[in-house]
């Protein structure tokens, strides 16, 4: 599904290198965490990832259902499956979060060649899955991230993944500033979109999301490169002696 | 239509015309209609220096240690003046003409002045004093140019002190080099039957900072210009006062302040204390050019209405050409709120009192801006001394 | 996302995506071109007006001739000529008497094609709706339209009135201003020029002498107007100005809600639109009057268009009362347009929100008065400027408290938004207050959508344009929900229109 070979990345303005030749495959049905160290590069992943601007990719590729991501739009490549979970939500002021979500899933359904869902239908299919994240009517009408407590952002981020279904989740430090309850409904919510023809790759500093959110491979992102790969085993024992190890072999 | 063809005396005797309200800048403040008689030029007014002594004593800064320059009624006063350490020169500064009517009047008086220079860190407070005597009804001018170097600081004082009715122009030129400081601090303490006009003229370079406050308390009718144009990146404009009027004071401030370039930030507070019959404006303008990105330009003015006569007018302005700014201004005009005066009271203080401590908490906002402790000191028992008056009356 | 290949891609866009540019074609009966008192003798003889009508009209032109055109406002277009326009133009199959059954089919036409249905058992059959997406409100519930009766104003005279007999039944007199001079004269005459006098400015002096038609509303004491009214304008001959004049009238305890809308074809020359409306609302009375102007705004590189210079003024003649006005302006290549309260009446109450966009090379200088002349009289101002394009956008306001008006409350928020680099987005506001028990609050801001914002909204899947209008609409929500609900849903899409082509 996923195929990064030989990343590398810096930002536009500035020559330091960011990601130094990453290199990943994500299959359908796969969780991937990467974890790593603080400026290790991983939300940079994810912002390339979506294309976000301000970055500037040097040299590899990244391959998405056969299609070349980066030289998509974010919106072509949202609508082609891929969906980021911001680590810091975005408020836009004024647009109720029902709108927001009809909005997206039309836009997408249009750029895929799809019919719009009538409004019947679409309030069921949103009430439905905001039940299960514990968001309220009374949220949805709230203006997008605007006024949200971190974990009221993070459930939104997920109920927006929730509707959009897309085929690639990347959800970046969704565990940072949670409490354990909002941590366990947020993982619920990502444990019940785990499919087989559904990817995730999941950013973390800390082991404790996964010990929720249980991942087939895990990665240590350390200095722009992945430096080991190995089961979920390996969170753990990252979890026991921290990233000291990585960090100094890069040094 | 056209008002101005007409020459009133005062005019006449200026031998130029003078601002009305049909012009946009001067819709709250009719000069041509304020200045009603002839205000003749270089009178040779008899100067007893006790009377000098007595107006430099009634400063609010008269105890503060500073090297004073002093002018006495339109004239330079060497005897009063200190100059140890200053570079300057004596002399009306040639600088370029500006075109404004405040401008063309101070020409027309025929100013005195000098050019002062800040080369290096000068640690000592310079106050250019103007102090007008008791005499006929006469008009003075004065044109300064400040020069800080680049790199250099300084904190300029400028006092204006006098008895009876008069007209005092002043036009002040501040130019503030490549990081270089300036403090600078304003008293306006005229007479109460005088008239104030004043444009300050000030340009920031690359990394400069600009920290400034002017009291507006004295005269019969103030106007006050202030243009500020960043010409280098990064510099920064903090610029604050503070109106105490009372009577039928009349003072109307416009500043001006030009975001030529980008990255650079502007800060405008004032607040204004009308009470009687007095009247307060303050129009404020924010330009931000095309290509000055990154610009954070922020305005804010308050009045505080003290008699159901006082008067406040406002016009807060932006101007902007470049879309990655922030801009904004924000402008309150009411009475004591009512709410902070009953939980003064509540706490046992007598309304009299409760109603000062809420007006010098309101003014004392801007005095922050005023860097040196003493001045701000001076200024906060300047403003208590107001108050008591007040109190008393 | 804003690199250079989107620019360029951008650039290629048109910018005027005008989609009411069409022209009708239809024999027109016309004035002769240019102004002189033979002139206004025939407008008010085409329209069988009484003698005072016709001495006002008089009035009004004489005094215009000794009056300059207002040079404060920040727009610059060229020296009007007014001897080079026509005063009066009307269909001449309008000679004939109107019924909706009589009406020239490419009148109706015209209508529909704008979205305009005049038949009324369409419009009570939903016959508008169809085709139309459904609209969410705020609370994600469905949105149902109600009805809404419409004044068609094309060029100088009113084509149809509709829901008139349901109207009358609720003692509601809505009509065109000719009819009101025919049948209401002492109305007309009573209030008639009460608020903008004849003399109060330039464009409101022109309008005086040469107004052709516009809409009259009398709501009787007590009476809740029961439905929606509206007047759609529709200028269509070519080098016609139009001036029309609106009167609204809402007696003691009444209430009202109008709504106009203006659209023009797409034309090399600018036009002249010089409308003068009037509100009176007497005790405890409430007007709110909502615009969608939508005029043609000219090409991208600004040629052609409507020069929109308007006098609309409210007066909150009785204690209680209330007018409330809210403008959406999309179009025009130039608006001068200052919608204001007279808060004449003790705790009377005037409010003005307003969405001004412009994109390509419009310009917009547009605001409110609010007058405080009674006691404990409020005022509520929220303007949203978005400039785009290389545009020049100005908020000029003015909030005033006599000595009187004890206890007169403002509240201004005014709030700019600047897409792209080369536009400029201005504030002008002028607080006055001669009393100290007034209490004057105002904000402004400027800045412009955030990359992050623009990001967000794109890797949810929208497209650039999509994002802005997205974002735009947000960023006026609180004015548009003041708009009817029956206008918010196409006002929305109004916005996406208006800012296509801007990013970049």
């Amino acid at each position: 599904m996923l195929e990064i070979q030989n990343l590398h990345v810096k930002l536009e303005d500035e020559p330091r290198e960011i990601l130094k030749g990453l290199s990943l495959t994500v299959k359908p049905g796969e969780v991937h965490a990467i974890m790593g160290p603080n400026g290790s590069g991983k939300s940079t992943l994810s912002y390339v990832l979506s294309g976000r601007a301000g970055y500037e990719v040097t040299d590899g590729s990244v391959s998405f259902k056969g299609e070349n991501l980066l030289e998509m739009d974010p919106n072509m490549r949202a609508a082609k499956g891929v969906f980021l979970a911001f680590q810091y939500p975005i408020e836009i002021p004024g647009v109720a979060t029902m709108q927001f979500l009809k909005v997206a899933l039309n836009a997408q359904r249009k750029a895929r060649g799809e019919k719009e869902l009538s409004i019947p239908d679409f309030m069921r299919f949103v009430k439905e899955r905001a039940a299960k994240l514990n968001i309220s009517q009374e949220m949805l009408k709230r203006p997008v991230n605007v006024g949200f407590s971190g974990g009221e952002k993070k459930r939104a981020e997920i109920l927006q993944m929730a509707v959009l279904e897309p085929s690639l989740c990347i959800l970046d430090e969704t565990d940072s500033g949670l409490d354990i309850d909002a941590l366990k409904v947020v993982a619920d919510g990502v444990n019940a979109l785990r499919s087989p023809d559904r990817a995730m790759i999941v950013i973390t500093h800390y082991q404790r999301l996964l010990d929720y959110i249980v991942p087939d491979f895990v990665h240590v992102l350390s200095a722009g490169k992945i430096v080991k790969s190995g089961g979920k085993e390996l969170a753990h024992e990252l979890e026991a002696n921290g990233y000291a190890e990585f960090v100094e072999k890069v040094a | 239509m056209n008002i101005a063809l007409i020459k009133t005396p005062a005019e006449e005797a200026f031998g130029i015309s003078l601002p009305h309200r049909r012009m946009e800048e001067w819709r709250w403040t009719d000069l041509r209609a304020r200045i009603d008689r002839p205000y003749p030029a270089h009178q040779n007014t008899v100067v007893a220096k006790i009377d000098v002594d007595r107006l430099i004593a009634s400063s609010p800064f008269a105890k503060i240690k500073t090297h004073r320059i002093v002018f006495v009624n339109g004239s330079w006063d060497q005897a009063h003046s200190n100059f140890t350490g200053l570079t300057f020169e004596m002399g009306v500064p040639t600088s370029s003409a500006i075109d404004d009517p405040l401008i063309h009047l101070n020409g027309a008086i025929e100013p005195a002045g000098l050019t002062l220079r800040f080369e290096s860190n000068m640690d000592v407070l310079v106050e250019i004093m103007h102090i007008t005597t008791k005499g006929a009804a006469r008009s003075m001018a004065l044109r300064n140019c400040i020069e800080v170097a680049d790199g250099a600081s300084a904190t300029i004082i400028e006092t204006y002190l006098g008895e009876g009715d008069y007209v005092l122009s002043s036009v002040m030129e501040f130019e503030i080099g490549l990081g270089a400081r300036l403090d600078r601090v304003k008293v306006e303490h005229e007479s109460a039957s005088a008239t104030h006009l004043s444009h300050v003229v000030t340009s920031l370079a690359k990394d400069a900072k600009l920290n400034e406050f002017t009291l507006t308390s004295g005269g019969a009718l103030n106007r006050q210009n202030g243009t500020y144009t960043f010409v280098g990146e990064n510099a920064d404009a903090k610029i604050a006062g503070a109106y105490l009027l009372n009577n039928k004071q009349h003072a109307d401030t416009r500043l001006v302040v030009d975001h030529a370039v980008p990255h650079c930030t502007s800060r405008e507070t004032f607040k204004c204390v009308m009470d009687d019959h007095a009247r307060g404006i303050f129009q404020g303008k924010v330009i931000v050019r095309k290509h000055a990105q990154k610009t954070d330009g922020k305005q804010s003015s308050h009045a505080l209405l003290l008699s159901e006569f006082a008067e406040f007018d406002a016009k807060p302005e932006l101007e902007i050409y470049a879309d990655d700014v922030v801009c904004g201004h924000g402008a309150t005009a009411g009475d004591i709120n009512l709410d902070h005066l009953f939980y003064l009271r509540s706490r046992g203080i007598p309304e009299a009192e409760a109603k000062s401590l809420l007006i010098a908490a309101f003014v004392g906002e801007a005095f922050d801006n005023v860097v040196h402790d003493g001045l701000r000191d001076a200024l906060v028992n300047y403003a208590a001394n107001w108050l008591q008056v007040r109190k008393n009356v | 996302m804003a690199d250079q290949d989107t620019i360029e891609l951008v650039k290629t866009i048109e910018v005027d995506k005008y989609k009411y540019g069409f022209e009708t074609d239809i024999e027109s009966d016309y004035a002769p071109k240019g102004l002189n008192e033979d002139i206004v003798r025939f407008i008010s003889d085409k329209k069988g007006e009484p003698q005072w009508m016709l001495d006002w009209r008089l009035e009004a032109y004489r005094s215009w001739l000794h009056m300059e055109n207002p040079t404060w406002a920040k727009v610059s277009f060229p020296k009007i000529d007014y001897q080079d326009l026509y005063y009066y133009a009307a269909p001449k199959s309008m000679a004939a008497p109107k019924s909706l059954d009589e009406i020239d089919p490419k009148l109706l036409e015209t209508y529909a094609k704008l979205g305009i249905p005049l038949k009324e058992q369409e419009i009570l059959a939903g016959v508008r709706k169809q085709g139309e997406k459904s609209m969410l409100d705020d609370d994600g519930n469905e949105v149902i339209t109600g009805r809404v009766a419409i004044d068609a104003v094309f060029d100088s005279v009113s084509v149809v009135t509709t829901f008139k007999d349901e109207l009358k039944k609720a003692d509601v007199i809505f009509c065109s201003i000719s009819e009101a001079l025919r049948e209401h004269p002492d109305l007309v005459k009573q209030y008639l020029g009460s608020v903008v006098p004849q003399g109060d400015n330039f464009y409101a002096g022109l309008n005086s002498a040469v107004f052709s038609d516009g809409s009259f509303v009398y709501v009787p004491p007590g009476v809740r107007c029961p439905m929606e009214l509206s007047t759609y304008f529709r200028m269509n001959a070519k080098n016609t100005g139009q001036f029309e004049r609106t009167l609204i009238i809402a007696d003691k305890g009444a209430y009202v809600s109008y709504l106009e809308g203006c659209t023009a074809p797409t034309r090399e020359e600018s036009q002249l639109h010089a409308a003068v409306v009037e509100l009176i609302a007497h005790e405890d009375a409430e007007i709110k009057y909502s615009t969608v102007q939508n005029w043609y705004p000219g090409d991208a590189e600004g040629k052609g268009g409507v020069y929109n210079f308007v006098t609309k003024r409210g007066d909150c003649r009785g204690a209680r009362s209330k007018i409330s006005w809210t403008q959406v302006e999309t179009g025009s290549a130039i608006t001068w347009k200052y919608p204001s309260v007279i808060l004449r009446g003790d705790s009377s109450r005037g409010e003005f929100y307003s969405i001004a966009i412009s994109n390509g090379k419009q310009q917009v200088d547009s605001g409110t008065k609010m007058i405080h002349l009674g006691k404990n009289s409020s005022s509520r101002i929220v303007s949203k400027g978005i400039a785009a394009g290389r545009s020049d956008n100005t908020y000029r306001g003015l909030v005033s408290a006599h000595r009187k008006a004890t206890y007169a409350r403002n509240f201004t928020q005014c709030d700019s938004l600047l897409i792209g680099d080369q536009c400029g987005a201005h504030t002008v506001p002028y607080i006055e207050s001669k009393t100290s028990t007034a209490q004057f609050e105002h904000e402004a801001t400027t800045s412009k959508i955030s990359d992050d914002q623009m990001f967000y909204c794109m890797s949810r899947g929208l497209s650039q344009e999509e994002a802005v209008a997205l974002i735009v609409n947000g960023f006026v929500r609180d004015v548009l929900q003041q708009l009817p609900m029956e206008f918010m849903a196409e006002t929305q899409k109004l916005i996406g229109i208006s800012l296509e082509g801007s990013v970049g």
